[in-house]
Parts: C-alpha cells; sequence; structure tokens
C-alpha cells in the first residue's frame, strides 16, 4: 500500500495517547475554619470568613419546623415562613420586598422538618442594610390578617398545581406510607384541607413560641470578617428576648408498620412516577458515614446502581435514584424515578432488587472507592459557594454536633469499608419496602401485582393524602 | 439530574465590572487560538483545588436536521457513549469517579459540554475532551438505549408536568420561519426516525476544531495547562469543507397572533406572551434584559405586585431570551383559582404600556440592577460558573469582553432606555398570545385550533 510520509506523520500524532493521563499529585480541599460566639441572650453566631467574591450568604435558623405542625394544621411552619415576611411591626409587605431587593439581596423564608430558616444572599457592601430587614421579621412579624389570607390561598393554588405531578404524589404517598400518621408522615407544605383548618392565630402562636434567640443559630459565610459578624449580630439580636419556656422537641417518628404496595391510578399520566421506601436513620445516627456511602453506591448520582441499571443499561428512564433524609427523628430513605407507564413495574422490581443485592454481597472495591470519591467531591464543591457553606455548617448546629466534624468528614467517609455497607444494609435497606406506583394503572398493574402480590388501587379523585389509609373516607351509607 | 439544563433560562448573562459600592473582581481570562481555529481561554483561580473545562460548540437545536427535530440535544447524548480511545460512560469514570461531574446543555444556538474536577485530573480532561472531538464510535445498541433516554426526557419535561406542553406549544408557535420553532427536545416520532448514520454525520459536519471554543477556568499552571492544551488540541485536523450554518431570517410580525392549547391535568388556566427581539449582541439585549427583570424578578417586580399579591395570579415567569439571531421575550402567567387569563392579559399590558409611558422610578431602576449584579456575582462564585458565564459571552453575545463590560453597560442603563425598549419591542411589538386550558374546557364544537 502506498502511502505519502508526509501524511503519515500529520495523521500519527492525532491519536498518539489511546489511555488517559495519569493524574498528577492532588492539591488538598481547605475545609473553612468556623468562628464562634454566644451571645447573652443565648444567641449562637457562627461565623466563616472567605474574601474571594464581595458577597455574603446569612442564615438565621430556629429549631423548629414542620415535624412541630399541630394535628390537622399539616403546613403550619411553611406557611408561617411564608407570611413571616409580609410585615413586621414597622413595615408592609410591599416595604419589606422592596427594600430588600432595592439592595440586590435576596430574602428567602422556608421551613424544613426541624428547622425554620430566613436565607439572605447579598453584596457584603449592602449586607448591613439587608440584615436589618432579617431581624425585623425574624422578631417583629405581625401576621397581618390580609397577608396571611392572601398567602394562603396561593399556597393553595401551588398545591393545586404541584399535586396533579405524578412525581409529587408518589412523594406524598411515600412519606404516608413510611410514617403513617406520626409527625413526618405529611407533606411539608400540608394539603389544601389542612391549609384551610390553619388560622392566624397558629402563625402568631408558632412564631412567639419557637422564634426567640435561645432556639435560634445565626450562621454566616463569605466575605465579612469575624469580628465584624458578630458586632452586627450584637446590634441587631443582642435586645431579642423569647418568653416562656424553650420549646420541646418534637416528637419521635411512629414504628414503622406493615410494608404496603399503592397504585395511585391516573389513566391521562403522561408518565409514571415510582417510589420505594422505609424508614431511615436519625442524623445523629453513628451509621451516617456508612449510610451515605451506602446510598451513593445505590442510587446517590450518576453512576450509581439504580441510574446504571434504570437508564444507562436499559434506557428505562431519565434518571433515577435514591436519598437518606436524615433528620432530628428517623428520617426516610427513599429511591425514586419516572418513566413510560408500560416500564413502571419493572423498574419497581429493579429498584427493589438493587436494594436486596446491597445486603446479600460486598460492593466490589472498584465500585466503593469512586462511590466515595462522589460523596468527597460533593462536599469539596460544596465548600466553594457561601451557601453552601452556610447548609454544611447550619446542618451540624441544628443537630447540635461539633463543628470540628466538618474536618472529620472526608476521613470518615474513606474509612466506610464494604463490610459496613452491607452490615448496614442488611438492617436498614431492602426490606419492609414500600412501593408506590403513580399513573395509568391499566399498563401497569397486571405486571405489579405479578411481582409484589397484593397491591392497593386507589383512584387519584379518591387518594386523601391526610390519612394514613389514603382513601377519601365515604360518606355513610 | 444529568444532561438536564435543555431549557435553561439565559438570565444573567452581564458581566462584572467596577461598580460604585462595591469593587468587582474581573475575570481575568488569556485567549489564543490554535492553528487548527480551536479558540482557548484560560482563566486562573487558584483559591480552591477544582478546575472546570468546558467545550462549547457553536451547534444547537437549530441545526437540527429536517425532519430529525431535536436531533442536536439526542447528539448532545451521544457524546457521553464511545469513542476511538475511551467505552461509553468513560467520561463518568474520569470525573464523578474522582469527586468531579459532567454535564452538557444544548441551547438554540450552541451546545455545551463541561467537567468539574479535582485540578490534578486537568491533563486528563483534556485528554477526553480531545478525544471526543477527534471521533466518536457509537454502536447501534447503545444509540437505542440512549434515545429511549430522550424519549423519556421528553415525557418527563412535556408530558408529565401540568404545563409542559405549553412551554412546548409558546416555541412552536413564536416563530414562523426560523428553525427556532421546533423545540429543542423534538418529538417522539422524529425521535425515533433518526439513525446511527445521523449521529456520524452531526460530528462530522459540526464537532471540529474551527466550530468549538475551549474554556478551562480554576486552579492551573499557566503555562503547564496550555502546554497540554497544545499537545493535545493541535493535532485534531481542520476539516477543509465549510461549516453549514442558519441563514433563514425570521420575518417580523405582521399581526398580533392567538392560539388555545388544552392539554390534561391542567389546574389552572394559564396565558403566555411571546414578543420577537433582537439578537443578543444587539445593544438592545442589555436593557431588555432589564425589563424582564423589572416586570418579573423578585417580589417586588411589577408583575409580582400587581398579579401574584394583586391575587389574580399563582405565578409569573418573565424572561427576555435573547439569542444568536432574533429572540423572544416572554410572560407567563398561572392564573389564581376563579380567575381568568384575559385578567392577567389586561394587567400585562397596562403595565407594559404604563412602563413606556413613564419609564421605571430612579430608584426602580437602580432595584433591577442590583438584582442583577448580585446573580452575577453569585454565578461567578464558582469555576464552573466563571465558564458559563463566559460561554455565554462568547457564543451568544459573540464578544468575549461582554463578561466584563455587560455590567458597565447595565449601570449606563437609564429609565428613557427602558421606556424606548419597552414602546418599541413589546408595546408596539406585535405577541404571540397562548391561552393554555385543562382538556375538559374543550368544548365538542373545538377551541381556537
Amino acid at each position: 500500500m502506498k502511502r505519502s510520509i508526509a501524511a503519515f506523520l500529520i495523521a500519527l500524532p492525532i491519536f498518539a495517547q489511546s489511555t488517559p493521563p495519569a493524574p498528577a499529585a492532588p492539591r488538598e480541599t481547605k475545609v473553612p475554619q468556623p468562628a464562634e460566639k454566644t451571645l447573652d441572650n443565648g444567641l449562637r453566631v457562627i461565623v466563616v470568613s472567605k474574601h474571594n467574591i464581595p458577597l455574603v450568604a446569612a442564615r438565621l435558623m430556629v429549631k423548629a419546623g414542620g415535624a412541630m405542625d399541630a394535628k390537622g394544621r399539616d403546613g403550619l411552619a411553611s406557611l408561617t415562613s411564608t407570611v413571616l415576611t409580609t410585615g413586621t411591626k414597622t413595615k408592609s409587605a410591599e416595604q419589606i420586598a422592596r427594600g430588600v431587593e432595592a439592595l440586590g439581596a435576596m430574602m428567602d423564608a422556608d421551613a424544613g422538618w426541624d428547622n425554620s430558616t430566613i436565607d439572605l444572599s447579598v453584596m457584603s457592601s449592602n449586607l448591613p442594610k439587608a440584615m436589618e430587614y432579617m431581624a425585623d421579621v425574624a422578631r417583629n412579624a405581625t401576621f397581618v390578617k390580609d397577608e396571611f389570607e392572601r398567602e394562603r390561598a396561593q399556597a393553595i393554588d401551588a398545591l393545586q398545581v404541584n399535586l396533579r405531578q405524578p412525581r409529587t404524589v408518589a412523594g406524598a404517598v411515600a412519606s404516608r406510607l413510611i410514617f403513617g400518621d406520626a409527625p413526618y408522615g405529611h407533606t411539608l407544605e400540608g394539603t389544601p384541607q389542612t391549609l384551610e383548618a390553619i388560622k392566624r392565630e397558629d402563625l402568631v402562636k408558632f412564631h412567639a413560641a419557637n422564634y426567640r434567640p435561645d432556639n435560634a443559630v445565626l450562621v454566616l459565610a463569605g466575605d465579612i470578617k469575624a469580628e465584624e459578624a458578630f458586632k452586627l449580630a450584637q446590634s441587631l439580636f443582642g435586645s431579642w428576648k423569647g418568653s416562656g419556656p424553650k420549646p420541646a422537641a418534637a416528637t419521635a417518628s411512629s414504628k414503622p408498620a406493615k410494608a404496603r404496595v399503592v397504585v395511585i391510578d391516573m389513566p391521562d399520566a403522561g408518565q409514571a412516577a415510582v417510589s420505594v421506601g422505609r424508614q431511615g436513620i436519625r442524623r445523629t445516627d453513628p451509621a451516617y458515614l456508612r449510610a451515605l456511602v451506602a446510598n451513593s453506591v445505590l442510587g446517590g448520582g450518576y453512576s450509581a446502581r439504580l441510574n446504571q441499571e434504570i437508564r444507562i443499561k436499559r434506557g428505562l428512564s431519565y434518571g433515577a435514584g435514591s436519598s437518606f433524609a436524615p433528620r432530628a427523628q428517623v428520617g426516610p430513605f427513599v429511591a425514586r424515578t419516572e418513566t413510560k407507564n408500560e416500564s413502571a413495574a419493572d423498574v419497581a422490581g429493579i429498584i427493589v432488587d438493587e436494594m436486596g443485592r446491597l445486603s446479600t454481597s460486598d460492593v466490589p472495591e472498584a465500585e466503593l472507592v469512586p462511590r466515595k470519591a462522589v460523596l468527597i467531591g460533593e462536599f469539596g464543591q460544596s465548600l466553594e459557594t457561601t451557601s453552601g457553606i452556610v447548609d454544611q455548617i447550619s446542618a451540624l448546629a441544628l443537630h447540635d454536633l461539633p463543628l470540628s466534624n466538618i474536618n472529620a468528614y472526608v476521613p470518615g467517609v474513606q474509612a466506610v469499608t464494604a463490610e459496613d455497607v452491607r452490615k448496614f444494609a442488611t438492617s436498614n435497606v431492602g426490606s419492609d419496602m414500600n412501593v408506590v406506583v403513580v399513573g395509568d394503572a391499566s399498563k401497569f398493574l397486571e405486571p405489579l401485582q405479578k411481582r409484589f402480590g397484593e397491591v392497593e388501587v386507589i383512584k387519584f379523585d379518591e387518594l386523601d393524602l391526610n390519612s394514613a389509609t389514603l382513601r377519601v373516607r365515604k360518606a355513610k351509607q | 439530574m444529568r444532561r438536564a439544563r435543555l431549557f435553561l433560562p439565559l438570565l444573567l448573562l452581564v458581566g462584572v465590572a467596577a461598580n460604585a459600592a462595591t469593587a468587582f473582581p474581573p475575570i481575568a481570562y488569556k485567549h489564543r487560538v490554535l492553528p487548527n481555529g480551536l479558540e482557548v481561554y484560560t482563566v486562573q483561580d487558584r483559591s480552591a483545588p477544582t478546575v472546570a473545562i468546558h467545550v462549547w460548540y457553536k451547534v444547537g437545536s437549530k441545526n437540527d436536521p429536517d425532519g430529525r427535530s431535536g436531533f442536536a440535544h439526542l447528539f448532545e447524548h451521544m457524546m457521553f457513549k464511545s469513542t476511538k480511545n475511551m467505552p461509553s460512560e468513560m467520561m463518568d469514570r474520569l470525573t464523578e469517579d474522582v469527586g468531579g461531574f459532567n454535564n452538557a446543555t444544548t441551547f438554540d444556538d450552541a451546545t455545551a459540554y463541561y467537567e468539574v474536577v479535582p485540578s490534578n485530573y486537568l491533563e486528563t480532561l483534556l485528554w477526553a475532551e480531545a478525544d471526543r472531538l477527534g471521533t466518536l464510535n457509537v454502536d447501534d445498541a447503545n444509540f437505542k438505549s440512549e434515545r429511549d433516554v430522550v424519549k423519556e426526557e421528553f415525557r418527563f419535561r412535556i408530558l408529565a408536568p401540568p404545563y409542559g406542553r405549553m412551554f412546548y406549544a409558546l416555541t412552536k408557535h413564536s416563530y414562523a420561519k426560523h428553525p427556532y420553532k421546533r423545540p429543542g427536545i423534538g418529538s417522539i416520532e422524529e425521535l425515533d426516525a433518526s439513525t446511527l448514520e445521523d449521529v456520524q454525520a452531526f460530528h462530522r459536519t459540526f464537532y471540529r476544531p474551527d466550530n468549538a471554543i475551549l474554556i478551562v477556568a480554576g486552579d492551573f499552571e499557566q503555562e503547564q495547562a496550555d502546554a497540554w492544551i497544545d499537545k493535545y488540541f493541535t493535532p485534531i485536523a481542520k476539516p477543509a469543507t465549510e461549516i453549514p450554518r442558519v441563514t433563514i431570517q425570521e420575518p417580523a410580525r405582521e399581526a398580533e397572533q392567538r392560539v388555545t392549547e388544552y392539554a390534561p391535568n391542567v389546574p389552572l388556566p394559564a396565558v403566555a406572551f411571546s414578543w420577537l427581539v433582537p439578537a443578543a449582541s444587539h445593544p438592545d439585549a442589555v436593557p431588555l434584559q432589564i425589563v424582564s427583570t423589572l416586570l418579573g424578578e423578585g417580589e417586588s417586580s411589577r408583575l409580582n405586585e400587581k398579579l401574584v399579591r394583586g391575587e389574580i395570579a399563582q405565578e409569573i415567569y418573565t424572561e427576555s431570551d435573547t439569542r444568536e439571531d432574533l429572540g423572544i421575550f416572554i410572560v407567563f402567567s398561572i392564573m389564581g383559582s376563579e380567575h381568568k387569563p384575559e385578567e392577567a392579559e389586561k394587567v400585562i399590558r397596562a403595565e407594559l404600556a404604563s412602563l413606556a409611558e413613564k419609564g421605571p422610578t430612579a430608584a426602580e431602576l437602580e432595584k433591577a440592577k442590583n438584582l442583577v449584579i448580585t446573580g452575577a456575582l453569585r454565578e461567578r462564585e464558582t469555576s464552573n460558573g466563571k465558564g458559563f458565564t463566559l460561554g455565554e459571552s462568547i457564543v451568544l453575545y459573540r464578544d468575549a469582553d461582554f463578561v466584563n463590560t455587560g455590567l458597565t453597560k447595565l449601570q449606563a442603563i437609564t429609565p428613557a432606555d427602558v421606556q424606548r425598549v419597552v414602546k418599541k419591542y413589546l408595546l408596539e411589538g406585535k405577541p404571540l398570545v397562548l391561552t393554555y386550558f385543562d382538556e375538559s374546557a374543550k368544548t365538542p364544537k373545538g377551541g381556537a385550533e
């Protein structure tokens, strides 16, 4: 064969290297060193200085959230957060929104399960002014009746929209199956019925009981020095006082009931949603890092087993994953995915099988090492942003864990072994799984019954998220 | 979720420059062009031990072949499959498995592939990006399985969410001629029609060094990074063929258009407007972004105060979606229960008239500017964010330096600029008005369509 030398020389280097070059020596992740101080009134202030961008993230967190919602008033903590920023003793809703936004700031009040937060993200030069608004709403919110009613109507409309999505419905049903009527069994946003039942006075009471300095933590990260932050905290929160006894912690989650397999029949659903779940762990569980590693193997990330099997190998979904949500009390462990109605039963079976596999055989080292690297990498990336640092620090503070844990995360993850994962999975993953499928039941009910046996089928318009039975109670016969 | 950001709103595209209140660090990029036409931008930031690698190709959904709507995006998924030297999903091994991540986004005008990795893996990723630019070697089984994934993505984005079909319809009806009228996600039928041969042809046509931009941002040594870039990218040949470009011009809209759509599971009706607006590189793109901020960003924005606080709407959304060619300015409102789309329509038109006639107040304009600046700062906290904002400046604004001059331009906007662009493009422009209802609202005689 004739080939000119010139062409050969040009062609040669193109793929001279057919294997990837090896990495250089790694540089270590810088873990931020927090400074902290507790004000005389009990408010804990934590600061992480980081000066590369003129931006500060701040969070005022009180240790009470949706788990404290009164019976039949699901969504109370969430609605309290929403109405919190709509009026104080001296400012109207418009004045607050315009004032904050004039500073280019974002202020966002939100409720989690065990906490309620007011988050601020602002240019450092505007921080003192923006923090005045944060302090004002935390301390002086008035919960004006008109604003309460407006926000409640908005929240009900938002629920109407969200509860038409198969994936939202599947998540809400899974919570009920996992926790029954216990505190984590409802959704944070409540339902249209529970929101209707909430009165303005409920918000006032929730605020008075929980928004107090000895139940709160202020976390700041970014372009500010610790001493400046402490001074600012003192001037804005130093005279803040709570009244009465400190609120009691939310009650423990219920014991898991018998696992159920439930179908919510939505005949015109464009895609089915599948959730598989059970009770997981507390945030303070000594097995916390083992749970994270086990989940990283199973469903935490793109190349974890669930996405490998469901998306990458079989093309059955745009994505599948799982997560533990460790909370003050035992939180949920849920895997979820969406797939065309026809393959819903298949996918539910794959999820349950993969969960089982985690406790029957050790994860090979060649798989475990990269899945741990995923956790370590995500941790490092979260510390690159001011809001990510605030998230990490406030999670430790919420559960009264030492802030020095932030240094222990990387070695802690690295120390988890394949045996640890298998043992953890044996008692926490795979057995007693609740299965929920929301979609067009005519396309998957039969194979689902074949795989799981007894299946409860509930029509979408007969679904009642307010009770563990999930069924609208029939009128008297 | 990965390969997810197909419809990423391009909101915060302005750059950072000196501001009266705060000194902003500019994005100090270095630029050079390799002999094969590859544009290279490097931005050093050694504050964290990570580096972001971006490769932007000047090919997007507007380049979908005829009868292959959704192809550019489907192709983007194929770029994670096998090449001459990498088996399928090797990109995940080189990123996710070492504590990084990768993703890609198909825009109308461009496709961006990006990775963030611990900085000691920079050379590895430069090799990998050069490899998939050089060859793609997908087999039929991989192609078909990934096509099924994209069909699930279609169901996930369009069929399952209550308002998914609405945005799909809005895109379709907003353009008469320009290929922008084809939604980037495509359709099940046209995805099914695509073949493995299409994949190879598309790679050959558009994936070439003179149609690509490499951006490296983060922790690296300049000389070392430059040497690696030369080593892996210089050998890739520049094809002699021309790169086909979209030249179709979208005609101006002659009249207002109205469309009604019906879909299952729509709990509250909605209304959306779109107007044609000039290209991202046009000087009016910056004031139009401010108009979108004034109308729809934040609780104190005009439409939030009038419609959401006014209890007419459940939610509103505005966006000045400027593109390489004509873009669209979008206003969208989901109605509150018991409210009709025409109520929102009236308020939206009244606000536009008021903004054109009286302009924003000085304080209101200042607020909008501050919101955009702070948003830009948040984006620049990470190397990946810097890579994104630089890529958008280069591809959409056709001016890398816009990343640093954009904010100066933003600061200079006056109330009169706002009045002028609102009047010219929105008030006197011809909107498409799309109303959207649950299918139960469809009368037996049929709706407007």
